[in-house]
């Protein structure tokens, strides 16, 4: 069942994300093909998922990169500050969007979850990864993982 | 950074030359934004060295690219929705009243792109004609591939396709939808150029929207005529909504049907006015109003 | 005219307020459908409500039920607002009653193609 979602399919799900809401235009992201480098300052946005399959789908990058993605959704000035209850917000709805469009790959309509957001990597003891898609925008790194629940 | 007045004079003559379709001063954004993805591509930096390497090539394939990204446009389904209202509401009745049942009608989508207009034809008017033949033509064999493919991403579905016709007609492959049989075998797509002898008609409905504005004014009367000659004496032209045959070609008849200008062949042929002809509004001028039915459910 | 936008992220209902506004629509604003039953009970009907699916309290497919089933709101456009796009989820919120469906993500040019559809928005002469 996890076949059905395919690297190139997340990596579709990212792009029309990207084009629609956070820029405006398509041609803003492009396959990160670099290493991933060591995070320094991460920040995780994750939804779980239910029904026939189960796992989670997670969005991670720098925090400096994640308030830049909460700048441009929220039509944020590039040097206001963003407070933590916008980060979480505008960074989960990420997650949210993701995940949600994830979901809809799999054969049999499942449930999600609400998004959540926290600086330290959310454990899923024993699963799997199913697939990882690393986006370059604007020259930054963001990592999107799909992870199954045994 | 914006583009030099040579590379843009470069850039615009050939496309003009390649699909006649002319690029005025003014239009330089155009060709920044639709060339930058192509430069991106070839890992140079912008839209100057790109084309520095397009002036140098031998590779045909690679001018292709460039024309082809400088004439496709952006496409909904059901483009301004009322002439697909105005097709289902009042064309089709009135086909029908003059005894073709039995018979297929027929239409040519003639700037069909990647597949949206001939498509939404079909969805919009299959229900209410015993057959129905839409052919879909395009400049670019790219973009007619896709057409043929029927596979759309979910940003393309959400583009003026009203969601019954969407869970109806089309059904999800992987992270987009497809469309479906029933409605793709009634579409068959082939490349055409305007410029050339249109394909064999007599067609009942052209559609022609928003390719006329890329054609300088001889051409575009020429196009004209060939669609008029196209249709059967009585039958329909579909244009963009800003658009009009008024000032251009005489040989229709604007009627308004609905809430949406369309063009009727007039029934004894006319000829095409040999001077040209003082400018006038840009909207359609109804010559008659058809009676519009009760107010329908719209495209639902 | 009067929109509700109902979503429980306060960065998406600003994004679709945003698009809303720039198509001529005064908005308003709820977190959950329950939220937005008690001010629809409170003000004249909007025109449109916009309405996500997964939200705390009562979610969006409930909501368009309690919507389409109130008297007085029966002159509301509802459109769903939603990454929920499978086949079948689509088909639900059509049959629950939903007028029109918008999958996230979403630009504003194809909010205003909806709200063409729709016939809340005079179809625009592109150029």
């Amino acid at each position: 069942m996890t076949t059905m979602i395919a690297g190139d399919d997340v990596y579709a799900i990212a792009e029309d994300l990207f084009a629609a809401m956070v820029d405006g235009e398509p041609g803003t992201v492009r396959p990160w093909t670099l290493p991933l480098p060591d995070w320094t300052d991460p920040v995780h946005a994750w939804v779980d998922l239910h029904g026939d399959w189960s796992g989670r789908a997670v969005v991670t990058t720098e925090r400096a990169t994640a308030d830049d993605l909460a700048r441009a959704l929220l039509g944020l000035p590039a040097e206001e500050a963003v407070s933590e209850e916008d980060l979480q917000d505008a960074f989960g709805e990420v997650a949210n969007v993701v995940g949600g469009n994830v979901k809809s790959l799999l054969p049999r309509t499942g449930t999600m979850g609400l998004p959540q957001v926290a600086s330290v990597a959310p454990l899923l003891p024993g699963s799997a990864l199913v697939t990882q898609v690393l986006l370059d925008w604007g020259g930054r790194v963001l990592e999107l993982t799909v992870r199954d629940v045994p | 950074m914006t583009i030099t007045r040579g590379t843009f004079a470069f850039v615009a003559d050939l496309v003009r030359r390649r699909s006649a379709i002319v690029l005025e001063p003014g239009k330089e954004y155009l060709v920044e934004s639709r060339l930058l993805p192509l430069a991106r591509a070839a890992g140079l930096d912008g839209v100057e060295a790109f084309v520095a390497h397009v002036r140098r090539t031998t590779d045909d394939r690679v001018l292709e690219a460039v024309v082809e990204a400088l004439t496709t446009n952006e496409t909904s389904w059901f483009r301004d929705v009322a002439p697909f209202e105005a097709l289902r509401d009042h064309v089709v009745p009135g086909w029908r009243a003059t005894g073709r049942d039995g018979a297929r009608l027929r239409v040519w989508s003639a700037a069909c792109s990647t597949g949206q207009e001939p498509y939404s034809v079909v969805m919009a008017l299959a229900d209410a004609v015993p057959g129905l033949d839409v052919l879909a033509t395009d400049l670019s064999e790219q973009v007619l591939e896709r057409a043929r493919q029927g596979v759309y991403t979910q940003l393309e579905v959400n583009r003026g396709l009203p969601a019954p016709m969407l869970v109806r007609h089309m059904a999800r492959v992987g992270s987009g939808w497809r469309v479906g049989d029933e409605v793709r075998r009634a579409v068959t797509f082939r490349r055409h150029n305007l410029l050339d002898a249109p394909p064999a008609g007599p067609f009942d409905v052209v559609l022609l929207r928003n390719v006329l504005i890329y054609f300088d004014a001889d051409a575009r009367r020429a196009v004209l005529e060939r669609v008029r000659r196209a249709l059967r004496p009585g039958g329909w032209l579909v244009l963009g909504a800003a658009e009009t045959t008024v000032g251009l070609h005489d040989g229709f008849e604007p009627v308004v049907l609905g809430r949406a200008p369309l063009y009727r062949v007039a029934a004894p042929v006319r000829p095409v006015p040999s001077a040209p002809v003082a400018p006038h509004r840009a909207r359609a001028v109804p010559v008659s109003v058809v009676p519009t039915p009760a107010p329908g459910a719209g495209l639902r | 005219m009067r929109a509700l936008v109902i979503d429980d992220s306060r960065t998406m209902r600003r994004i679709v307020a945003r698009s809303l506004q720039g198509l001529g629509f005064e908005t308003l604003e709820a977190e959950h459908g329950q939220h937005a039953l008690d001010l629809l009970a409170e003000g004249p009907v909007p025109d449109l409500a916009c309405v996500d699916w997964n939200m705390p309290v009562m979610d969006g497919l409930t909501f368009v039920g309690r919507a389409r089933a109130e008297p007085a709101l029966r002159g509301m456009t509802l459109m769903m607002v939603t990454t929920e796009s499978e086949q079948s989820q689509i088909v639900r919120a059509l049959a629950a009653g939903a007028h029109e469906y918008l999958i996230k993500p979403f630009t504003t040019d194809a909010v205003r193609d909806k709200l063409e559809l729709l016939g809340l928005l005079p179809a625009e002469e592109h150029a």
